[in-house]
């Protein structure tokens, strides 16, 4: 009786106390009806002593910003911060976060806690942030490069301004923004917004998807070429290419002692893939190009280790009638090439002129396949003397162990 | 219910807590416990620097402009102190030397080697270039920090400031951290390059051909600028005189080679930032073409065998092909004439001529 009494009290006791403690309510963020936004800075620069007095294209970008008095900027319903030059590969998930200890943005959202976007027909958005949908105004603020945030800045830091606009995004559509160089010589800047259609076409999983632009500020292959970012891989890409190339691609067999002139999988060797026209003004999807997944006849189906060359080519030369050395890097624009493979930090062996990217494949541990080979679509970007790759993939199965 | 204490069981228990409390014996005892203490022989800055053999004539400074007493309060500071080798450079040598100088212009130096901060090397950030900080002057000096190269490995961090070499890094003060300098810092604050070089008769016949070939008014702009002064010696060396310039006829000469290649435009070089940007990107030179866009022009530093002077190199090439023709190289080590650090831009002494007159004909 005695017993019973006390648990009685002890279980009245330990629900009161629950009920102090465990009344929490939990504030989830939530958008309405979201847009997914992904931003990158194609505002390069490299650290010389040439470029030692040049302004940093280093910006904090405030979407619905606040102003107070005066004018200066108080806060804005979006920051993001630190918004450095963007890399040159842009990841199908945001791994910048665990792959840096700075608080440098290759992209929005980047290495920004905010809310992502979902699995869209099948296509992982991780890498787009939410954003509320309609007419958005936009600033990109030139800071300085340091730790400091934007809004935390003396007030004198904040004044300058490079795009304030206006961008309207309609709800749940899938949007690049690119900040660009529109023309070399006069610098004037402005925006590309693209409004992205991959999660609406019907695109196979055993064929890897490849689109590309050149956005190209006007007038940067014409400038001189002390004029251009000193940064020796970029290779061949460093003078820029001519305004209409054509482009093809190569398929090598292993990633293992790769070079140009290893063995290509049959029939992928210098293959015509589609005409590159520059175009910094219209915000159009190129369309996507393909090549199957298990090209190779060495693959078992689950696992490939083919890599890609992509070869720009102007029209009329391809890689048959090219006049120029494999490792030639001043090729006046003529020819341009780019080595998709590894990490994307490999250089071929032997003389080439190819700059670097990882390769558009993906490789990961899914179901009891370690390592699984998946086909992705991607998107690659030719900015002024830079290429950059942009890789889409989809939810794959996880991983049994 | 009733419970009874058992005898049987009771001697074990009472024995049991005695022998725990036998322990309180045991540890009861009171050794004495070495506390770290903070290091009561760290001085203040003022008295630090009078203490300090290498650094007599910046004391001697310091009592001059009446700061010895300020930098021995709380602060906190940190001390960017010259060394006297630095001051004998300039051709300070006594502390009598001091009492020539314009108290006022001593002071605001002086002040601009002090700021009102404590600065350890940690918080300058690593590969930073003209980082800019706020001195007791109330203008700003600029920092650079070059630590590790575009492949990373071990941290150099060679850190300049205005051009000067840290030689000596964080030295903890009571109130705050000290720099050795290698050599001073020559702020010239407001003062223009046009009005530096046009108060100072050793530069006269630069003057002289800057206005005569139209590149002087510039001078007086924002810029910036990084200017190569020849003095009157150096300009003779190449035939350039007061006299000779009066029968040059500028329609007839190329102005941008004959003086344009002393000027560096748009560009803010202090020497050590040559050095700075090969530790970041491996190669510190800059290579530019001169405004007529024919004659490419080099310009790098470094530190050689055998005195280690951060020395500067100019090069000037008839264009940029590879087999161009020399036309003038030169090197320069007097670090106590390098950096004068004025408001639009920096202005660096030149010993030896570039260009001879007949070499810039149209």
């Amino acid at each position: 009786m005695k017993n019973q009494r006390l648990t009685i009290y002890l279980a009245l006791w330990l629900l009161c106390v629950s009920l102090f403690t465990s009344c929490n309510k939990v504030e989830y963020t939530a958008i309405a009806e979201p847009a997914y936004l992904r931003v990158f800075n194609n505002l390069n620069y490299v650290q010389t002593l040439g470029s030692k007095d040049d302004k940093v294209p280093y910006f904090c970008m405030l979407i619905n910003p606040t102003f107070g008095a005066g004018g200066a900027i108080t806060g804005a319903e979006i920051v993001g911060d630190f918004l450095d030059k963007r890399a040159a590969y842009a990841p199908p998930y945001p791994s910048h976060i665990g792959n840096s200890t700075t608080v440098d943005n290759p992209e929005y959202p980047g290495k920004e806690n905010v809310l992502v976007g979902p699995i869209l027909n099948g296509f992982d958005l991780s890498s787009w942030a939410q954003v509320p949908s309609g007419d958005l105004r936009i600033i990109f603020a030139y800071r300085p490069k340091n730790s400091i945030p934007f809004l935390e800045l003396e007030s004198h830091l904040k004044t300058d301004v490079l795009i304030d606009t206006v961008i309207h995004l309609a709800s749940k559509e899938v949007y690049t923004l690119h900040l660009l160089q529109k023309d070399f010589v006069t610098k004037t800047h402005g925006l590309l917004l693209r409004q992205e259609n991959f999660h609406k076409l019907p695109l196979s999983d055993s064929l890897v998807y490849v689109n590309f632009y050149n956005m190209s500020a006007t007038g940067f292959l014409e400038a001189d070429l002390t004029l251009k970012d000193d940064d020796y891989l970029l290779r061949s890409f460093k003078n820029g290419i001519k305004d209409e190339m054509n482009i093809f691609l190569s398929l090598y067999e292993s990633q293992e002692k790769p070079f140009v002139q290893a063995q290509t999988v049959p029939g992928y060797k210098g293959k015509f893939l589609t005409r590159l026209t520059r175009n910094n003004t219209n915000a159009a999807v190129s369309p996507y190009v393909s090549f199957p997944l298990w090209a190779s006849s060495k693959s078992n189906g689950i696992q490939t280790d083919i890599w890609q060359r992509f070869d720009f080519f102007i029209p009329g030369m391809d890689i048959t009638n090219n006049p120029f050395f494999s490792g030639d890097i001043a090729t006046g624009g003529n020819w341009a090439s780019v080595n998709c493979l590894k990490n994307g930090k490999v250089s071929l062996e032997g003389s080439d002129n190819g700059t670097q990217l990882p390769n558009l494949l993906v490789n990961v541990h899914s179901g009891t396949h370690n390592p699984q080979t998946f086909a992705t679509v991607n998107t690659l970007e030719v900015v002024n003397g830079r290429i950059y790759l942009t890789t889409i993939q989809r939810k794959y199965a996880p991983p049994v162990y | 219910m009733n419970y009874k204490i058992i005898d049987k069981r009771w001697y074990p228990v009472r024995q049991y807590v005695l022998f725990m409390l036998s322990f309180f014996l045991f540890s009861c005892e009171h050794p004495d416990l070495t506390v770290v203490v903070p290091n009561e022989n760290l001085r203040p800055a003022s008295d630090f620097i009078k203490n300090n053999y290498e650094m007599t004539l910046f004391s001697a400074a310091l009592e001059k402009v009446g700061l010895a007493s300020t930098l021995n309060e709380k602060g906190p500071y940190t001390v960017l102190v010259p060394t006297d080798a630095a001051f004998n450079e300039l051709g300070i040598f006594r502390p009598s030397d001091f009492d020539k100088m314009n108290l006022d212009s001593l002071k605001k130096v002086i002040q601009y080697h002090i700021l009102p901060r404590r600065m350890l090397l940690r918080d300058i950030p690593s590969n930073g270039v003209d980082v800019r900080y706020a001195t007791l002057a109330g203008s700003e000096l600029y920092a650079s920090l070059g630590s590790v190269g575009p492949n990373g490995g071990t941290p150099t961090n060679e850190l300049f400031f205005s051009g000067a070499k840290a030689s000596r890094k964080d030295v903890i003060l009571a109130n705050g951290v000290l720099y050795v300098l290698d050599k001073m810092m020559k702020p010239q604050f407001d003062t223009s390059i046009q009005a530096w070089l046009a108060a100072r008769p050793t530069y006269r016949v630069f003057v002289s051909g800057l206005k005569k070939f139209g590149l002087w008014d510039q001078l007086a702009t924002n810029g910036p600028f990084t200017i190569f002064a020849p003095t009157n010696e150096a300009l003779e060396e190449v035939g350039i005189t007061e006299e000779t310039l009066q029968t040059l006829s500028p329609e007839k000469y190329r102005a941008d080679v004959l003086f344009g290649s002393y000027l560096i435009y748009d560009k803010h070089f202090f020497v050590s930032d040559a050095k700075v940007m090969g530790i970041i990107a491996t190669t510190g030179g800059y290579t530019y073409q001169l405004k007529n866009n024919l004659h490419e022009m080099s310009f790098a530093a470094g530190e050689d065998y055998p005195s280690f002077i951060l020395s500067y190199y100019l090069r000037l090439r008839a264009d940029r092909t590879v087999t161009a023709p020399i036309i003038a190289q030169v090197s320069y080590g007097i670090r106590a004439k390098m950096d004068y650090l004025c408001r639009n831009g920096v202005v660096h002494d030149l010993n030896q001529g570039l260009v001879r007159p007949e070499q810039a004909i149209k």
